[in-house]
């Protein structure tokens, strides 16, 4: 899952990189307002972290100008006012959800795992799939109740096939969501996470449509 | 202070009191001139008609009571008397003194002498008398007198006319004042008006409107009320501002002290004192809200527009939680209320039931029959037991501290909606269960149509 940061305050967009990291998010970065609303019109995230008072151009306007561009994904807008206005003026204008600074990390984190499950159509926070089961919270996988090991970059590749469960994914779109913007990309590692988790998890899992992607067939 | 009124009809009565008086006292004097110069020419008159009488009639002295001839003389006490004295002892009176005689003449004046007695009536009496050769040689004094009583009223019945005239005319007077105070006033009551109206509506007064004495008063309060509204909205500028610079600092500190927390450190009194330093600007940045609310002018806000925006925002919280956000409200409601304030009212409560419902809050806005704005805000949550009610809009008291918040959400919609002189009841919602805030806002009027 990947989530663009857009936050001028370089110490506090470092902390929210951080803990979105460790939470197994893929992260970037925008400073002001123009990087922003570029990242957000030609990167696919997952969701974006807008805060309104942004250099150059404000949040309001890059929320507004993505809409408008027919951009949907989810957008969490932060504001350091106090005033609800602003926050009607974001929720009005397309957010999804905001959060007022100062806030709490944890409450920051629930509030992005849910609107990006939300947002992928997902009522409950743990996805199951026969015997395995996804808790997106804690990003715990379990195989019949056995918590199993996986790394960080196999828990990206499941957590966004989760996510669009029912749905076939490419390589391409699966390494988009899960590699850094800049960062190196290579579909054929993909496939080595793939058969990673087939391994951990079961071969039933993931399918595969070939030449075309993967799937999670949605369970019942 | 006195109003201009009081004070324009007051000094128009106290003026027209000092002339009418002047007046009165000048006339009086004047005319009573006049009626003694009269009164003496008459009796001036009768005597050398007397006098004629008498030296014609000196040898026949039966004849004499009818040849000085005037009626008055004859009729008993009527006031106007003669008597003559023969210088052998003899004394004619005319037949108005009945048995009664003026005192006898002293001297021997031949040219008229003016005298006062005190006549058979008691009454003050004007007499003129003088000693006259008769053709046989002998001196004879003949005196003319006159009651001063028709004199006195004369005077008096003058004095009354005069009074009654001048009243009349200072009653015209002050009619005519009234009269003109108001439509002097007239500007200045529509000035008036057009203050308060500013209450209600945005704009300024149109100075064109108005007297060129009154114009630049307008003028002078357009500047002010401006000024007012610019100051009001800079300071709340500047507290949003410093807000905004307090803030992203605050979220650093509290990420900083999560993090030491994580890794075991024991940092829960930073933490502690960290909250308690959010909850305290974020109450005083409210308050400052509210208290800049203290007489603003020229504010309205269209319900319709500001509920359709609310709801909208409040459908996509409630969609992240799984709740539903149903709103209903009557088209064309106006509140005399900023629409940031409103915003920041329906925010806070808003938020507080969305948080505390299990699934569903409702908002319903319509005018009451007194012509009042009434707004409900219910939810299917645990609400409030009575005796928590009064606690929770004073502010920092959570009742609750399982969800996130600094339980001022009420308190600011409190302090607020007081400010622009509204209400805030809480109770229970009979239909959901849940807590029902109750809003009464003061209505602003349909806003005037400038051509």
């Amino acid at each position: 899952m990947r989530v663009l940061i857009a936050e001028d305050e370089p110490v506090l967009a470092g902390q929210l990189k951080k803990t979105l990291m460790s939470e197994g998010f893929t992260v970037d970065v925008a400073m002001d307002g123009a990087e922003a609303q570029y990242l957000g019109e030609t990167e696919p995230y997952d969701l974006i972290i807008l805060d309104l008072g942004l250099p150059v151009r404000d949040g309001l306007t890059v929320l507004k100008n993505l809409r408008s561009g027919g951009n949907d994904t989810a957008i969490l807008i932060l504001t350091a006012r106090n005033d609800w206005t602003d926050r009607v003026d974001g929720l009005d204008a397309g957010a999804d959800d905001y959060l007022t600074k100062p806030f709490h990390m944890a409450e920051l984190s629930a509030r992005v795992r849910a609107l990006i499950r939300r947002h992928a159509g997902k009522a409950t926070p743990v996805f199951t799939h026969h015997d395995v089961s996804f808790d997106t919270r804690t990003n715990q996988v379990t195989v019949k109740d056995v918590p199993a090991s996986l790394t960080s970059q196999e828990i990206a590749v499941l957590s966004y096939l989760f996510h669009n469960a029912g749905r076939l994914v490419s390589r391409a779109e699966l390494s988009e969501h899960i590699y850094q913007y800049e960062g190196e990309r290579g579909s054929n590692t993909i496939a080595v996470f793939v058969n990673r988790l087939r391994t951990k998890l079961g071969s039933d899992l993931i399918g595969t449509v070939r030449g075309r992607g993967y799937i999670i067939k949605a369970s019942r | 202070m006195s109003s201009l009124r009081t004070r324009a009809v007051t000094g128009g009565i106290l003026w027209a009191v000092a002339i009418i008086a002047l007046g009165l006292a000048g006339l009086s004097s004047y005319t009573t001139l006049q009626l003694q110069a009269r009164f003496l020419e008459v009796l001036q008159t009768r005597h050398s008609q007397a006098v004629v009488a008498v030296v014609n009639n000196s040898d026949s002295t039966a004849v004499l009571e009818n040849a000085i001839g005037d009626l008055v003389f004859q009729v008993p006490l009527s006031g106007q008397y003669w008597q003559v004295h023969t210088d052998d002892g003899r004394v004619y009176a005319s037949p108005s003194l009945g048995e009664a005689r003026l005192p006898a003449p002293t001297g021997r004046a031949t040219a008229p002498q003016r005298r006062e007695f005190v006549g058979p009536n008691n009454e003050a009496l004007v007499a003129i008398g003088q000693w006259v050769r008769m053709p046989d040689g002998a001196l004879w004094h003949v005196r003319v007198a006159a009651s001063l009583k028709s004199f006195e009223q004369d005077r008096l019945s003058l004095r009354n006319l005069f009074l009654r005239v001048f009243a009349f005319v200072a009653f015209m007077g002050v009619l005519g004042a009234l009269a003109q105070v108001t439509v002097v006033l007239l500007p200045l009551n529509k000035l008036r008006r057009d203050v308060s109206a500013r209450w209600e509506q945005e704009g300024g007064m149109d100075v064109a409107e108005y007297p060129v004495e009154v114009a630049p008063l307008v003028s002078d309060i357009n500047t002010l009320l401006a000024r007012n509204s610019e100051i009001m909205r800079r300071s709340r500028r500047q507290a949003a501002d410093l807000a905004h610079a307090i803030q992203t600092p605050s979220a650093i500190m509290r990420n900083e002290l999560d993090q030491l927390m994580q890794q075991g450190h024991n940092v829960q009194d930073a933490h502690d004192a960290l909250d308690r330093l959010d909850a305290q600007l974020k109450r005083s940045f409210a308050r400052m809200r509210a208290d800049g609310t203290d007489g603003a002018t020229g504010v309205a806000t269209a319900l319709d527009v500001a509920l359709a925006r609310m709801q909208r925002a409040f459908d996509a919280l409630a969609k992240n939680q799984g709740k539903t956000f149903v709103a209903t409200y009557d088209a064309g409601l106006r509140i005399r209320m900023d629409q940031s304030d409103f915003d920041e009212v329906l925010g806070n409560l808003l938020d507080n039931a969305l948080k505390w419902a299990a699934s569903e809050v409702r908002l319903e806005a319509g005018s009451s029959r007194d012509g009042q704005i009434m707004i409900s805000i219910s939810d299917d949550g645990p609400g409030i037991a009575k005796d928590e009610i009064s606690k929770v809009t004073q502010g920092g008291h959570r009742l609750d501290t399982s969800k996130p918040g600094t339980g001022l959400g009420l308190a600011i919609a409190h302090d607020l909606v007081h400010a622009y002189g509204g209400k805030i009841m809480l109770s229970k919602d009979k239909d959901l269960g849940g807590l029902a805030v109750l809003l009464r806002l003061p209505a602003a009027a349909v806003p005037k149509r400038r051509d």
